[in-house]
């Protein structure tokens, strides 16, 4: 039943969205600006994966304050999901590239709205702290307020709480009424969670610029030029470590060679020897072969 | 330049096309590859995502280890999103297919295929899951002397023991564990990953001192810093062919080159499979039409004998949107190898006495060096990453909602599901005091697995794949049995903390989509189209067990070429 409403719900937004000049221009390259209610979704989002953690300072230090919103993830994370996935339809601009950040923002206020009909909600939504998400280069509050949706106004627990609600669905929504896509709304999760999270903890906050194209881009790779580094400790990428221990192997049999650099069990003799064997060519026999769990047939 | 006919054309230059290519080119039959992602290390092409470049490549000497070491940065985010499927020009975003779900398929474009993410394992199958599941039509034994062509090509041998395999080995020991020394495993144990991947150069051995540079020819093989899945070029200063890792590109691209009979033709998509259907006959294929993907322009070419090489993906997708015959096993029995991670973290302290050092560095050594089989199954593998490939795989989708959600009880891990938010930032926190055991199971081919097309949703190519796949209580099982043994390791290990991701279904392995012995013979010809060959993972007949696929995938696809030259020319 959800579904079906969430379906109804996303296809007439994205009707409604899609008729307007402003998405039209965007298709067409020259609307500026990301959608006000698209922005503070973001936000919202990149605010709760990646929160601000002022109480790590004292348990684990300064370095692990700062969150998302303070490298601007969200700007980059709407950026990444609209140059995404590209199905080559002319209508969608050069690069057929098809943009999906406005609609994934939709889907996340109809889970929210989902998580406050079920009353899960922990907290009460709350239009303050949405503004409060605000950067010093967006527009003003008062010209933000009527663009917060349902889930910026969560408390950033309940924003993932969302999030998890939107496993339960398939949603589709279709940007024309030519070309259907269904999307998954797992999709969408994997999209604000999974790829934010591994944005963050990679190396794409020290490029200069990660639009320019690969052989433009600039990366210092020093380990305190991205603040999710100096958070994880990741000592940036290198070109080789002196860390070998040697082979694994028995005193008889074939796989580690030479002397033992140290013994895992001496019962067993396993050890790490400093020279590499190989593997026996063995002999086989499945002939007492069990199926150790049952097994379905087709 | 790309003619009008070849004796043989292989669409796609994955992991197992090249193979196929090289066995037919060395029995000299003219050869064309299309390959529908970019050609990186190669002089045609020095800025293959920025440019369209030269047209084909038919000469090993195009081949240049400077430009690899360019463009394989072993930046993490930036390469994944350069050999991600999808198209060359970097202004374009990835090629879309419908997944359930928050998992997704893990596949690249590019030559050298998904080998260029892949981390090396080339174990063969457990013989059991050839000779005892009844799937396949061959035998274990028919695979055999192709195992040790293809390890010999990729130079397969023990991989090295860092930190974090002692790590594990010491856990694998104390549960009471064997360690297995064969290659071809029939119970269960757990060993060191038979990696194609050179081993590495013995200055870097740890008493050694070494304070040299980590490029060629200071050291030669392996210089142990992480970045397989990002390509990996090391060490850098070396040839092409003298890089550490041998993905197809590095082991069967140059060989099949060297023969001077094949063409490679990237940034090809190919888009429909030509025939001829003799009244009350057989179709019988004839050639390929292809799409250039910087251009939009098309193209067909003709050939003998046409080799789908296109990845357990796109070959069935290929054939159904080239309206070939139906057949209700086409892009049917997908196996995944339904997997899961389970994350072990240490007090340093603990490490200390166990590895004699305060962290694990997973971003030492080799992505992936050790290994736990269990025939029946499945396997676990030691996982090094960097910190974003390790959040989106350890802890960004789960089938269970989020952490704080879950309460494991007396499960045995501590936590369990989606991490998010503060807890995320706290565990990440000790990235270099954790260490990631991937599950992999030895899920079943099932009918109702597998890929489609949907008429309708369609991209540049046609209808775009859409990926069912819902695991069978069986398969569930095995996954589970997998996850306590691999809690139970990283416990023995001494791990204050473990966390079970319960992943939803994501495909890192692809495969049977395209099973021997229900879509093609056993020489890998269709059963209803005439010359039409199928060489990539979607004919393994079921998931080898778990065990990673390449190894026999590229064994199959090595004895399918000599099957065409014996049955065609
Ligand atoms: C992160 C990661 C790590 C892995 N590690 C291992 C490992 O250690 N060991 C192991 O055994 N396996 C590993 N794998 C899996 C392994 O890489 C794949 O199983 C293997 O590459 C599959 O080979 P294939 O030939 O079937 O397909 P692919 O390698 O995917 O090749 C298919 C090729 O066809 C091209 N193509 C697709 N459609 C078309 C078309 N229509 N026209 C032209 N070209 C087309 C694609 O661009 C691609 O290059 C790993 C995978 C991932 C994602």
């Amino acid at each position: 039943m959800v579904t079906s409403r969430i379906d109804e719900w996303v296809t007439t937004t994205w009707r409604s969205v899609a008729s307007t000049w402003g998405l039209l221009l965007e298709f067409a390259g020259i609307g500026p600006d990301v959608d006000p209610h698209t922005r503070v979704t973001f936000r919202a989002i990149a605010d709760a994966v990646v929160p601000e953690t002022p109480a790590l300072a004292e348990e684990l230090g300064p370095e692990h304050v700062a969150g998302g919103l303070a490298v601007d993830l969200d700007e980059f994370a709407i950026t990444y999901v609209d140059d995404g996935f590209q199905f080559g339809l002319p209508h969608l601009g050069p690069q057929g590239n098809m943009p999906i950040a406005d609609p994934i923002a939709h889907v996340l206020d109809t889970a929210a709205l989902t998580l406050l009909e079920r009353g899960d909600n922990e907290e009460e939504p709350s239009l303050d702290r949405a503004l409060s998400l605000l950067g010093p280069d967006d527009p003003s509050a008062a010209k933000t307020e009527s663009a917060v949706g349902p889930f910026a106004k969560l408390s950033r627990r309940d924003r993932l709480r969302a999030i998890a609600i939107l496993d339960e669905f398939e949603v589709e929504f279709s940007p024309t009424d030519h070309d259907l896509l269904e999307l998954d709304a797992g999709l969408v999760g994997q999209l604000v969670v999974g790829f934010m999270e591994m944005i963050y903890y990679s190396e794409w906050q020290g490029y200069d610029d990660f639009t320019e194209p690969p052989s433009r881009r600039n990366h210092p790779n020093d380990p305190d030029a991205v603040q999710s580094w100096r958070q994880t400790g990741f000592p940036g990428f290198a070109n080789g470590y002196a860390a070998l221990r040697g082979y694994v192997g028995t005193d008889d049999g074939p796989l580690g060679d030479g002397d033992a650099w140290t013994t895992i069990d001496e019962t067993t003799g396993v050890r790490i020897r400093r020279e590499s064997g190989s593997f026996r060519e063995n002999d086989y026999d499945t002939g007492g072969y069990e199926e150790p769990f049952p097994v379905e047939s087709g | 330049m790309v003619e009008d006919s070849y004796d043989a054309i292989v669409v796609g230059a994955g992991g197992d096309g090249p193979v196929t290519a090289w066995k037919l080119a060395e029995a000299g039959l003219s050869v064309l590859v299309l390959e529908a992602g970019p050609f990186h290390g190669n002089e045609q092409w020095p800025n293959p995502h920025e440019e369209p470049g030269g047209e084909a490549s038919s000469s090993v000497e195009d081949l240049s280890g400077d430009l690899l070491d360019e463009q394989f940065t072993t930046r993490e985010f930036e390469m994944i999103t350069n050999l991600v499927f999808g198209p060359a020009d970097h202004e374009r975003g990835f090629w879309f297919r419908k997944f359930p779900g928050d998992g997704a398929i893990l596949q690249c474009a590019g030559v050298g295929g998904t080998t260029l993410h892949y981390t090396g394992c080339h174990p063969r199958a457990y013989p059991a899951s050839i000779d005892e599941q009844g799937h396949w039509p061959i035998e274990y034994a028919d695979l055999l002397p192709y195992y040790r062509e293809v390890e010999e090509m990729c130079e397969v041998t023990p991989a090295p023991v860092t930190a974090k395999e002692e790590l594990f080995f010491r856990g694998a020991e104390a549960a009471g564990w064997d360690l297995i020394e064969d290659l071809n495993v029939t119970e269960p144990g757990y060993r060191p990953q038979p990696n194609a991947i050179k081993q590495p150069d013995g200055k870097l051995h740890v008493d050694a001192d070494y304070d040299g540079d980590f490029t060629y020819p200071d050291v030669e093989g392996d210089s142990l810093a992480l970045g397989n899945i990002a390509g990996n070029p090391h060490p850098r200063g070396a040839p092409f062919e003298e890089k550490a890792k041998r993905a197809s590109n590095v082991s069967f691209v140059p060989a099949a080159l060297r023969t001077d009979n094949v063409t490679v033709r990237p940034n090809a998509f190919v888009t429909d499979v030509l025939t001829e259907t003799p009244r009350g006959d057989t179709p019988t294929a004839t050639g390929v039409e292809f799409r250039d993907t910087w251009s939009g322009s098309v193209e067909r070419v003709e050939a003998e004998v046409v080799v789908l090489a296109a990845g357990a993906i796109e070959t069935p997708r290929l054939w159904l949107n080239a309206d070939l015959p139906a057949n209700d096993w086409v892009g049917r029995g997908l196996t995944i190898h339904f997997g899961d991670n389970v994350m072990g973290l240490w007090d340093p302290d603990d490490l200390e006495e166990t590895i004699g050092k305060p962290t694990v560095d997973q971003h030492e050594g080799q992505d992936i060096a050790a290994r736990f089989d269990y025939p029946g199954v499945g396997m676990l593998q030691t996982v090094g990453t960097a910190p974003g490939i390790g959040a989106i795989l350890g802890f960004g989708a789960s089938a269970s909602g989020f952490a704080f959600q879950n309460d494991p009880a007396d499960a045995p891990w501590d936590t369990m599901g989606r991490l998010a938010g503060g807890d995320l930032k706290r565990l990440l926190s000790d990235h270099r005091r954790m260490l990631q055991i991937l599950v992999v199971s030895d899920d079943r081919p099932h009918q109702r697995n597998g890929v489609t097309v949907a008429p309708g949703v369609a991209d540049e190519h046609g209808p775009i794949p859409v990926v069912n796949y819902e695991p069978s209580e069986g398969d569930r099982r095995r996954r589970d049995e997998l996850a306590r043994i691999a809690a139970d390791v990283l416990r023995e290990a001494g791990a204050s903390h473990v966390h079970r991701s319960d992943s939803p279904p994501t495909a890192l392995h692809v495969h049977s989509t395209m099973r021997m012995g229900k879509v093609v013979d056993e020489a890998c010809e269709a059963y209803d189209v005439d010359r039409l060959f199928v060489a990539d993972h979607s004919v393994l007949a079921n998931g080898v067990g778990g065990a990673n696929p390449t190894n026999t995938g590229q064994a199959l696809a090595a004895r399918t070429g000599e099957r065409i030259v014996e049955r065609h020319f």
